[in-house]
């Protein structure tokens, strides 16, 4: 049943990011993303990460894609010309890169591992008590800076 | 469903992901495909961490998806300082900083 | 000893004191009276020095100074060699010297003051360079003031410089004997790689006792002679002696008569003990000695410039000389080296007093000239009949000697051809005599006899034309030190000998007088008949068109040969690198472009390495 769900999901996955690439229309493209973003956040579920599941759709489906979607209405979403620069190259950087990548898949656990990635509690205690305090006060720095400058950059009369 | 059919899947999304950002020409489209590649990321780390029995891949996670986000966020400023001030968003054309 | 030191003082200090002090030059006469003391005194101090030798009482002696330190111990050192030859041959360019500097204070009077003051310093500096070069100790002073010698010549021929013929012919004479002097250079630098001395009576020793290898020694002699043959006009480095006329009259008499161009055959005769060991260059030197006398001779004939008929003439004569070397009869040589600078030089100052008086010199545009001008016509006579070897001039004492040593040495087809040139030898200098003293013609104007300054040297060198026979004994005697070994004497030549001689003159004035005199003949209408061989002798056997070949074609054309590799495969080298450089820089600058997709596919490709690197463990 689950092998079912999982194989179901990746291909989903797969098939949004096929779209993002090879979509002449931007819009498309997004949608092609958000398909893949939904199915990670399901392979999320059933690798019993409920929390980051929710995470996921809220903030990337919800936050960024909506984000990109706005920005493609201001920008347009069409390019005139070809779609690609130098697409063979591309597919052959790509395809090395997923040869380099593979040799990683050794020496990895065969059997199915156990459950327990859902322990929501732990991970706040972690998070916010007692091993990422400060980096997690130091990442709501970062996203203070972010919004500073994307609203300086993004301003009418430019960041001058 | 085993870890290694997670990895499997995540370097494919990967890689189809960096083809994206090699090949295509629109700013945003790349961004897009950047974000395609994040998200194979997390994937694979949240598999590691699941297969052996630790959190910290989550949270490791969490703080990427929250950087990824600003991360976006300055990026289509840019984008959209691009279009609007060189009237383009094909990357060929932004291609200033160089010497 | 000290004598010898005035040898060469006397024009070196009259050089230097006109050279230094402009105003000395500028005043014209001042100049010239002073170096006229020089040669005074030169002459005395040669006299005093020759004088021993001439009685047979005298002993070579040599003064030096250190002049280099040789590695290995060895010293080049320089000096003044006195023995017979050099004596006698000091006294001789101080006494032609001085009368041609005598005859030039009236020969040269229109000249502006500095232009005199220009000439006589020349003089005086081509004097002490003569000096030097017939005292010199060794081989490398030989070189030394050889060169030096060949810088006053070039000066003098083109003293008229404002005439381009004249630039032209002093630089002809100047690269003609250049390439005389490389071959001289290289023989020195042989003899000096197998011998180690330049000393005249080290090498003779040395060779003599075996202590040097023969085959060096004759490679060193052979470059010694290249050199010769230029200064001493041999063929194909004659070309430069006819030009050459374009100097002042008295400047031929001097360089083209009676020193420099004797120069060569005194280095031959001084170096003689060791032509022993060279039969095959001996040969040689016989050999184009012999084509020299012949070609000279019979381009003298067609000539009809007056002062080039004594160029050609001279051409001869150094053949003859040259020819009497080769025979192995250095004495012989000597002799009429002594015996023709008197009658050449009288010669040419007659021809000189001549164009003084009719402005011309083509012999076809002067004649009747007897009448007016008696002591030059008495002494072109005598220098006429001295060069013919007339019995009993000068001439024919020197001449019978070397006609004597070239039959008696084994040579007996040189011998007949050099009978034909004395033939012609007549024959040419009859028809000039006759052109320009007799004949039915005479010039325009009132020609006149030259004045006092002019004549007396004349007179004087006529005097020794015409008794210079008496020298005959003295000769073996002033050679006996010096050459030694004594190259074996070859006994008197036969009677057979002066007769040949006698009748080839007779019979060359008869020719002459016929034709030009008696106008028995229109030797015009031989001229036509003679037709492909009048061409050749009118092109001068195209030596010089020679020389313009190997010029342009061989020498402008290997220029332009290296100038077209210069040009394609060393430029074309460094033009292909650059145009490398430039493609494969356009090619490296599209990393550079800017655009950061491109930026990636590097880092990509590092990434992939890197995780190949890391993962691959």
């Amino acid at each position: 049943m689950r092998d079912a769900a999982f194989w179901v999901l990746a291909a989903l996955m797969l098939g949004g990011a096929a779209v993002v690439v090879t979509a002449r229309s931007l819009v498309r493209a997004a949608f092609g993303l958000a398909a893949a973003l939904i199915a990670t956040a399901g392979i999320y579920l059933l690798l019993t990460a409920p929390l980051l599941a929710a995470v996921q759709i809220l903030l990337y489906t919800g936050g960024v894609l909506t984000l990109v979607v706005f920005a493609i209405v201001v920008v347009g979403g069409e390019v005139s010309g070809a779609m690609y620069r130098k697409p063979l190259a591309a597919a052959a950087l790509s395809a090395g890169t997923f040869i380099a990548l593979s040799s990683a898949v050794r020496g990895l656990p065969s059997r199915p591992p156990v459950a327990g990635l859902d322990a929501g509690a732990a991970i706040g205690v972690s998070l916010f008590v007692r091993d990422y305090a400060v980096p997690f006060e130091l990442l709501s720095v970062l996203l203070l800076a972010a919004v500073i400058g994307a609203l300086l950059l993004a301003r009418k009369d430019g960041p001058a | 469903m085993s870890v290694a059919s997670v990895l499997w899947l995540a370097f494919a999304v990967f890689s189809v992901g960096l083809f994206g950002l090699l090949a295509r020409r629109h700013a945003i489209a790349a961004l897009l495909s950047i974000e395609l590649m994040f998200n194979a990321v997390n994937l694979a780390i949240v598999g590691l961490s699941w297969s052996r029995g630790i959190l910290s891949g989550v949270v490791l996670v969490l703080f990427a998806i929250a950087i990824t986000v600003a991360e976006i966020a300055v990026g289509l400023s840019l984008v959209l300082l691009a279009a609007r001030r060189a009237k383009t968003v094909v990357l060929d054309d932004l291609s200033e900083l160089r010497g | 000893m000290t004598a010898a030191f005035w040898v060469l003082g006397g024009p070196a200090a009259a050089f230097a004191a006109i050279a230094l002090v402009p105003p000395l030059r500028r005043s014209g006469r001042a100049a010239a009276y002073l170096a006229v003391a020089g040669s005074v005194v030169s002459l005395g101090a040669a006299l005093a020095l020759a004088a021993p030798f001439f009685l047979g009482t005298g002993v070579p002696s040599a003064v030096t100074a250190l002049w280099a330190p040789v590695a290995g111990g060895g010293a080049i050192r320089f000096g003044l060699l006195v023995d017979g030859l050099s004596a006698s041959m000091a006294a001789l360019v101080a006494l032609v010297a001085l009368l041609v500097q005598v005859y030039s204070l009236a020969y040269m009077d229109q000249e502006s003051k500095p232009a005199l003051g220009r000439y006589f310093a020349y003089h005086a500096l081509f004097a002490f360079a003569m000096q030097g070069l017939v005292l010199a100790h060794n081989l490398l002073q030989t070189y030394v003031f050889w060169e030096l010698v060949g810088l006053g010549s070039y000066l003098l021929i083109g003293f008229y410089w404002e005439k381009p013929e004249a630039g032209r012919a002093a630089l002809k004479a100047f690269w003609t004997t250049r390439i005389g002097d490389v071959g001289f250079a290289l023989g020195l630098l042989v003899l000096w790689g197998a011998t180690g001395t330049f000393v005249f009576t080290e090498l003779f020793a040395g060779t003599a006792d075996g202590t040097y290898a023969v085959a060096p020694i004759v490679l060193g002699l052979a470059g010694i002679y290249v050199g010769a043959m230029g200064k001493s006009a041999q063929v194909p480095l004659h070309v430069w002696l006819p030009d050459a006329m374009e100097g002042p009259t008295p400047v031929s008499a001097l360089i083209h008569a009676a020193t420099m161009v004797a120069a060569g055959v005194y280095l031959m005769v001084r170096v003689s003990p060791l032509l022993a060991y060279a039969p095959g260059l001996c040969a040689a030197i016989l050999a184009i000695g012999v084509t020299t006398a012949l070609l000279a001779g019979s381009l003298a004939i067609v000539e009809r410039d007056l002062k080039r008929v004594l160029a050609y003439s001279t051409v001869s004569q150094l053949g003859m000389m040259m020819a009497a070397i080769g025979a192995g009869a250095p004495q012989a040589a000597y002799f009429h080296l002594l015996t023709h600078a008197f009658f050449k030089a009288l010669l040419f100052l007659t021809a000189g007093s001549i164009l003084h008086a009719v402005h011309t010199g083509d012999l076809f545009g002067m004649g009747r000239l007897a009448r007016r001008m008696p002591v030059t016509a008495a002494c072109f006579a005598a220098g006429a009949l001295a060069l013919a070897g007339v019995a009993p001039t000068a001439g024919f004492f020197s001449k019978d000697e070397i006609l004597g040593a070239v039959l008696l040495g084994g040579h007996p087809i040189a011998f007949g051809l050099l009978v034909v040139n004395a033939a012609l030898t007549a024959f040419y200098i009859g028809r000039a005599f006759f052109l320009a003293m007799g004949g039915a013609f005479g010039p325009a104007g009132h020609p006149h006899e030259s004045p006092w300054l002019m004549t007396a040297p004349m007179i004087v060198l006529a005097a020794g034309a015409l008794l210079g026979g008496a020298l005959t004994p003295a000769v073996p005697r002033l050679l006996a030190a010096s050459i030694s070994p004594p190259v074996a004497e070859a006994g008197k030549p036969p009677m057979l000998v002066a007769a040949l001689g006698t009748l080839a003159a007779l019979a060359g004035f008869s020719a002459a007088w016929m034709g030009y005199q008696r106008r028995s003949f229109v030797p015009a209408r031989v001229h036509a008949a003679l037709g492909p061989l009048t061409t050749i002798l009118a092109r001068r056997y195209f030596v010089d068109d020679a020389f313009v070949f190997v010029y342009r074609r061989l020498y402008l054309g290997g220029s332009a040969a290296v100038g077209w590799f210069d040009r394609y495969v060393l430029d074309g080298a460094v033009n292909a690198l650059a145009w490398w450089t430039w493609l494969f820089a356009g090619r490296l600058r599209r990393l550079q472009n800017g655009r950061v997709q491109d930026a990636l596919y590097a880092l990509v490709a590092g990434v992939i390495l890197l995780a190949w690197l890391a993962l691959s463990r």
